[in-house]
């Protein structure tokens, strides 16, 4: 079925085609992910959300941990995406009233709440929000600085139109005012507007609602709302960016100083069983905490961070290195001590703490502002919200959902992403988004493409014989950029460079009214060549390339100036040289565009197959959903059996019955018609490219060449063998799985056991693997469990660092102490001492430890001892990367694209990862990963094309020697000989070539050039940056001495 | 560093006593950080239930019988951890073994042959009431007062008992007393570890009210309260019992009481642990003393949920606290600073313990302190008799 063709941006009013395939609910970064990825595999997505603008909690961060990307630098561009998807419409302000149906057809009522502006004409100029007399508290701003009552709700928005606040406004109270009518130029302003109900019919639900912070007035004795500087850590994020009240000077609210003595209170609302609180761990406020105290002292070299904590949960990817670089900051300390806020002192108000040391008693300390890192609690009106949609909640608030599927909710058709399932990060919820997304793709497959449309741009103007015409346009990036550079003088500069004939300055380019500036200037100035002088271009690129298509011109011809990380943000101290290094900049930008030709990007068709690599839980969760799906999946495991891991484990935390389940797995992958499986198997070649992949495989003496458009790698991990604490000299010494395999087959050794001892942490956290292996302590308190039910007597020690029970896996850690399961800490400095001593004539297994509340070794004899060994990368995993020419990260396990926002991709196209060869994970947490890399691999294999990147290498054979340098040098083996009449010349395989340019540097005659960074282009910029040399006069030879 | 062995039998004999509460501890050590000691000096209530998680109760040390029983830990302990039992369940362990501070030994001693901890006699119990038509209880009275031993004997607080029964009889409440028939409450001996003593006083108590009809307890400590309402259950016993500070907040409410006379001073209320913390009645006396015509109330540092004990609960009202390490100092410093004339509240011990505190004040009269119906009974004023001609 031809797809409908849109010229532009899509149609916005849902009046006209209210029928669409999804829905997504809540448009934050998780609803954004499953949006974009339905989409792109052929779906009508109707993405709904109750703010203003789609974005969610991550647009309010400053940065991300760990990578300290900027967080709106890596959303934005998402949004832009979304508006300009022809297969996403996005309702903002709007609200669900009704869900009635079922899966497959379900008829949504929608509210759309007046903004009182007409989406359609409101151009987000913003001159009504200069001329509103009217100011409240900016709710984005964490009410920390007021807004107009009309305002948009921040510069990205998507949509870029404001809204007015009914509550504030004086016309909608009071009848008087109505300045705003008056200067709209658009006539956009409509006071009079209702809200609009809107029936939607859709065949799917995902509802991605996200979380609410804590909210410390709940517990009076944290002093919030009561003391001015204590403030909770969405606060201070908000102080800590750019775009915030402060413009990212951290300010105390009392006297508008900075402060240079902060302190954190970790778990405020989590960990709790008091009135108010919650009992489970929120996840992430560990590592937020060290993410804010690294930006701090980024901001204020000398300010003295302490943080109060009860457990470092470090258990993420590089969570640990994260946690270590920031406590080898310059004053920074981790006191591991609950505290009480003490008062407020009258004259600075500074706040006092209140900590406990286990020997020099309490300790009361003052300090200038105090952080509250909040938990995360369901979103607001959840209960609400699952009466709406006919969804089981679980205890805590947060939606029900299933061990083995954490996507799905009670009500079939209805899924969820995101934080909703629990406290989680941004990787997750991105995972959950990919992973519900597929499961929609499973349930409506038949409709898959029927209600797409496809993306046209305007014709491709020919400038080839133009002069060039640049235009040049200088983003502020809030404050990021204009706080140092004097952009205004910059523009002035570039005006006066050769080719330049439009520049001018942005407060944020990525904004969409400033692409629609550089689109209107490039169609009324007839610019053939672009400078955007503002951020990386990893960030934005793509967006101002798609901005230049917008506007007719191809987009190769773009060069991007970064004024800010090479500049504003490594220059902070020197405005005056940082203004001169962006003119230089710009002016090696403009020298380059001026040279830069049209490229053609192309398409490549895509082989519908897939290919999973590891028959784990992992790799036929993946092959099963992409199997529903329409797609044949060849599954490959080297084991003669499949299950992988989860062979050793029996039940989990909930209660699973993990063998009945992965037989069932099992059973599902062998009877599915389109799923094909070899085992015993070894891949022996891969070669290929996205769309277009040939691998070999070796199983059971035969050789088979399988051709597939995607690949999936989920080759798991294996266990560390101890070598210490005993194990493999004394019988009574083993693994925690292997605990768990002896309490299975009731092995009386270990249910009979009087005393048993479990020590965490062994062979992780320390120089060899500098990682968490996050699940050890779910698994030694799961087995803990598991024995005090078959024998309530036992005497069980588990002996730990930190115990990393995190999201609702807290409550088990409270069982457990419930049922008199002993926790004693030992530091990495002191470990646990273990011997084989001899009484008498018993053996006995004598563990001592220090306990550090008492200040005593306690010593415990042992009938047995459970080491939680760390999980470490597969054996094969580096054979595997070589194969696939994918990347493992500094601990060997699989590195993704990015690690926030392409959690399940890696960076070589139409390959995908999932399980714990990504890194130690849950079940669940592999399972949903699973679904997340199916669901990526859809929006490669759901369409029938893949568009490959212009700039790539072409060989000038005139100059080539044939000498093969660069053969050897290319990774990709994107070049080869071929036969001419001149002999053998180097090829490029344009669909191989990835642009890096590594052969250009070895060809010794310079036969080989890459597109887009040829070397005219490159040494023009060169020469640009070295200013031409200057004639000294004789006169002023004697002067200079 | 010492070497030690978890002890399972002392283990079990703490959960016995009562004190399984150590299961659920995490070590956080925010108990230590509302406990009132460390303003004082270093007590760590985290080192006494870590103790008991391996059986290793340091009973013969001073540290056990620190605690006042105050509350302020568990209230605010994430996990739940009943502290208060831990320490409990090893002062009983000590307590059976003998181990026990010698001027508890001679309380016990006290209670058990007179029935009040004072050395006092039995028979003389009721000899605060003589001459301030109180009249003894006899069943269908609305009401039975139950002053408690310090009303009864002390002299400072028999002032309070004679307030009370005076603003009685003006509200023209039918009450009665039982007199020497009454045992002290046992709260307190309870909480000092010696549990059968406490058992035998609340049981003859509960026979003694059972016997004499009593159906709803007046009380003017709130540890007779806590006890009478939430202990003396475990023995099946559900009588109605009401605080003075409750009971004068209805009195007023119903119009039976009237406060006509001014009391111009600036007045700042304490919480006492086992009214506030313990039992969650904060506004009613509050209530009460905003009525009083004239009054200002202010509040000072550390009040309602986060009030600073006096001292004087879990048996220390008998121990000698040396100074510099009394709460009661702090608090009166605490009534100081907002500028308070007059530290009210309503409660013996705390009456009691700052009282002491005043004299050893350099001025002693630079504060006063005031039971609550003390300044009750200056409010409703005297009692207009009336004159010759019936008017």
């Amino acid at each position: 079925m031809a797809k409908e063709l849109v010229e532009g941006q899509p149609l916005n009013s849902p009046e006209e085609n209210n029928i669409g395939d999804i829905m997504v609910v809540g448009g934050g970064i998780s609803g954004i992910q499953a949006s974009l990825d339905l989409a792109t595999a052929g779906f009508k997505v109707y993405l709904v959300e109750k703010s203003p603008t789609i974005g969610g909690h991550m647009a309010q961060l400053d940065k991300t941990f760990p990578t300290n990307d900027c967080s709106m630098c890596i959303e934005s561009p998402k949004f832009v995406e979304c508006s300009r998807h022809p297969n996403i419409e996005i309702l903002t302000y709007t609200e669900v009233d009704k869900v009635e149906g079922e899966a497959g057809d379900f008829r949504v009522t929608l509210t759309r709440k007046p903004r009182y502006i007409d989406e359609d004409k409101c151009t987000g100029c913003t001159t009504c929000v200069e001329y509103c007399p009217v100011k409240y508290p900016d709710k984005f701003n964490q009410d920390i600085s007021n807004n107009k009552a009309t305002h948009i709700y921040f510069a990205q928005a998507i949509p870029l139109v404001t809204y007015i606040d009914p509550e504030t406004c004086l016309y909608l109270q009071d009848e008087k005012c109505q300045i705003c009518v008056g200067v709209c130029k658009n006539k956009a302003i409509d006071l009079h507007q209702k809200p609009e109900k809107v029936e939607i019919e859709v065949g799917a639900i995902i509802l991605s609602p996200g979380y609410e912070a804590f909210d410390p007035k709940l517990r009076e004795e944290y002093g919030y709302g009561k003391f001015e500087n204590v403030v909770t850590s969405l606060d201070y994020e908000r102080l800590l960016c750019a775009t915030g009240p402060y413009e990212g000077e951290i300010l105390r609210a009392s006297d508008g100083k900075h402060p240079h003595n902060i302190a954190w209170i970790q778990c405020v609302g989590s960990r709790q069983v008091i009135p108010g609180g919650n009992s489970y761990c929120s996840a992430v406020c560990c590592t937020y905490t060290q993410k804010q105290v690294i930006l701090t002292k980024d901001h204020d070299a000398d300010a003295r961070c302490t943080i109060f904590h009860n457990d470092i949960r470090s258990f993420g990817k590089d969570f640990e290195r994260f946690y270590q670089r920031t406590e080898n900051l310059p004053g920074v300390r981790f006191i591991r001590s609950y505290v009480s806020v003490g008062k407020e002192i009258p004259e600075s108000k500074n706040v006092t703490i209140k900590y406990s040391t286990p020997d020099e008693g309490v300790k009361e300390e003052e300090f200038d502002m105090v952080v509250l890192s909040v938990g995360l609690n369901p979103p607001a009106g959840y209960e609400e919200l699952a009466k709406k949609f006919g969804i089981e909640l679980e205890p805590h608030g947060f939606c029900q959902t299933n061990e083995t599927n954490p996507m799905k909710t009670s009500r079939p058709g209805i899924f969820i992403s995101g934080a909703f399932g629990g406290p989680i990060d941004i990787p997750e919820s991105v995972v959950t988004a990919s992973g519900a997304g597929s499961q929609c793709g499973e349930l409506l497959g038949y409709r898959r493409g029927k209600l797409s449309r496809e993306r046209v741009y305007p014709p491709e103007r020919d400038v080839s014989g133009e002069e060039p015409r640049v235009g040049v346009f200088v983003c502020h990036c809030g404050a990021n950029i204009g706080r140092v550079v004097d952009v205004p003088s910059t523009v002035e500069y570039a005006m006066t460079l050769p080719n330049v004939v439009h520049a001018q300055e942005d407060l944020f380019s990525c904004s969409t009214d400033a692409a629609q500036q550089i689109v209107d200037a490039i169609n009324e100035k007839g610019l053939n060549r672009v400078v955007v002088a503002a951020c990386t271009p990893r960030t934005h690129e793509p967006l101002f390339r798609d901005t230049l298509r917008e506007a007719g011109i191809n987009q190769y011809y773009f060069d991007m100036a970064n004024i800010r990380e090479h500049d504003s943000w490594v220059h902070s101290k020197e405005k005056e040289e940082a203004t001169q290094k962006a003119k230089d900049l710009i002016r090696m930008s403009v020298a380059r565009a001026s040279l830069l030709e049209p490229l053609q990007e192309f398409d490549l068709p895509v082989d519908k197959r897939a290919l999973a690599v590891g028959g784990g839980v992992a790799g036929m969760t993946a092959a099963l959903s992409i199997a529903n799906q329409g797609h044949e999946v060849h599954l490959v495991e080297k084991d003669t059996d499949l299950g992988g891991t989860a062979r050793q484990l029996h039940y989990t935390l909930e209660g699973l019955d993990v063998q009945a389940y992965l037989r069932d797995l099992i059973r599902q992958v062998y009877q599915h018609p389109l799923v094909h499986v070899y085992t015993g198997a070894t891949i022996t070649e891969a070669t290929g490219y996205v769309g277009n992949f040939t691998t070999k495989v070796e199983s059971e003496g035969r050789v088979r060449e399988i051709k597939h458009g995607a690949a999936v790698i989920a080759i798991g991990a294996d266990v560390y063998q101890p070598t210490e604490y005993l194990y493999g000299e004394d019988k009574r010494v083993m693994t925690h799985l292997e605990l768990e395999e002896k309490i299975t087959q009731r092995d009386e050794s270990v249910t009979g056991a009087q005393s048993l001892v479990m020590i965490q942490c062994v062979g992780c956290r320390n120089e060899d693997r500098n990682y968490c292996s996050r699940i050890c302590c779910q698994e030694s308190i799961k087995n803990a469990l598991k024995l005090k039910e078959l024998n309530p007597e036992m005497d069980i020690y588990i002996l730990f660092r930190d115990i990393r029970t995190y999201g609702f896996n807290e409550d088990y850690y409270r069982e457990a102490a419930n049922k008199e399961v002993k926790f004693i800490r030992y530091t990495p400095e002191d470990k646990p001492q273990v011997e084989a001593v001899k009484e008498g004539d018993k053996e006995i297994l004598r563990v001592t430890v220090t306990d550090p509340i008492l200040g005593k070794k306690i010593a415990l004899d042992a009938d047995a001892l459970a080491l939680a060994a760390a999980v470490v990368p597969s054996a094969g995993s580096q054979e595997i990367a070589r194969l696939f020419k994918v990347t493992l990260s500094p601990d060997g396990f699989l590195q993704e694209a990015h690690v926030k926002l392409r959690p399940v991709d890696f960076a070589a196209e139409g390959v995908y990862l999932c399980g714990i060869a990504h890194y130690p994970k849950l079940m669940s947490e592999t399972i949903s990963q699973a679904y997340g890399a199916a669901g990526r691999a859809l929006t490669l294999l759901a369409n029938d094309t893949v568009t490959a990147s212009g700039s790539i290498c072409v060989v000038d054979e005139g100059k080539c020697i044939s000498c093969g340098a660069c053969i050897s040098a290319c990774a990709y083996g994107a070049i080869e000989f071929k036969e001419t009449k001149q002999g053998k010349k180097a090829s490029v395989i344009p669909v191989l070539c990835k642009g890096d340019g590594l052969c250009n540097s070895k060809c010794p005659t310079g036969a080989i050039s890459l597109k887009h960074y040829t070397d005219e282009e490159l040494l023009s910029q060169i020469d640009a940056a070295a200013p031409a040399p200057v004639e000294v006069q004789k006169e002023k030879a004697g002067v200079a001495g | 560093m010492e070497t030690v062995a978890p002890f399972k039998e002392a283990i079990d004999a703490i959960k016995e006593a009562g004190g399984e509460a150590y299961k659920l501890c995490y070590q956080c050590g925010l108990c230590d950080t509302v406990c009132p000691w460390n303003r004082v000096r270093n007590f760590s209530m985290r080192n006494i239930v870590r103790q008991a998680a391996f059986g290793l109760p340091e009973i013969e040390g001073e540290d056990i019988w620190r605690c006042t029983t105050c509350g302020s830990c568990p209230q605010r302990c994430p996990r739940g951890v009943g502290t208060i039992d831990v320490s409990l369940s090893f002062r009983r362990i000590a307590s059976e073994a003998g181990i026990s501070p010698a001027s508890i030994h001679s309380v016990s001693a006290s209670l058990a042959a007179e029935g009040n901890p004072l050395r006092e006699e039995r028979a003389k119990r009721a000899d605060w009431a003589e001459g301030l038509s109180v009249k003894p209880f006899t069943e269908g009275m609305e009401i039975l007062y139950f002053p408690g031993c310090y009303l009864c004997y002390d002299s400072r607080l028999k002032k309070v008992a004679a307030a009370t029964a005076s603003i009685l009889n003006r509200a023209g409440v039918d009450f009665g007393i039982l007199g020497a028939k009454e045992n002290c409450c046992g709260e307190s001996i309870r909480k000092a570890g010696d549990e059968e003593l406490f058992k035998r006083l609340a049981r003859e108590n509960i026979k003694t009210f059972i016997d004499n009809g009593v159906k709803k307890i007046l009380v003017s400590s709130p540890h007779c309260y806590h006890t009478f309402k939430n202990e003396y259950t475990e023995f099946r016993a559900n009588f109605e019992v009401v605080h003075i500070s409750q009971y004068l907040f209805e009195l007023i409410n119903e119009g039976r009481l009237k406060l006509t006379e001014e009391y111009g001073k600036k007045v700042t209320y304490h919480d006492p642990c086992y009214l506030g913390r313990h039992n969650g009645i904060y506004d009613q006396p509050r209530e009460v003393l905003k009525k009083v015509p004239g009054l200002e109330l202010v509040e000072m540092a550390d009040s309602r949920q986060d009030s600073l004990c006096c001292g004087g609960g879990g048996g220390r009202i008998w121990m000698d606290t040396p100074k510099g390490e009394r709460f009661s100092d702090i608090r009166l410093g605490q009534a100081m600073d907002v500028g308070a004339e007059v530290l009210v509240t309503s409660c013996p011990y705390c009456i009691t313990n700052f009282e002491d505190s005043r004299v050893t004040l350099e001025d002693s009269e630079a504060i006063e302190i005031k039971d609550i119906t003390e300044i009750v009974q200056e409010a409703i004023g005297e009692e207009k008799k009336p004159d010759k001609d019936g008017q």
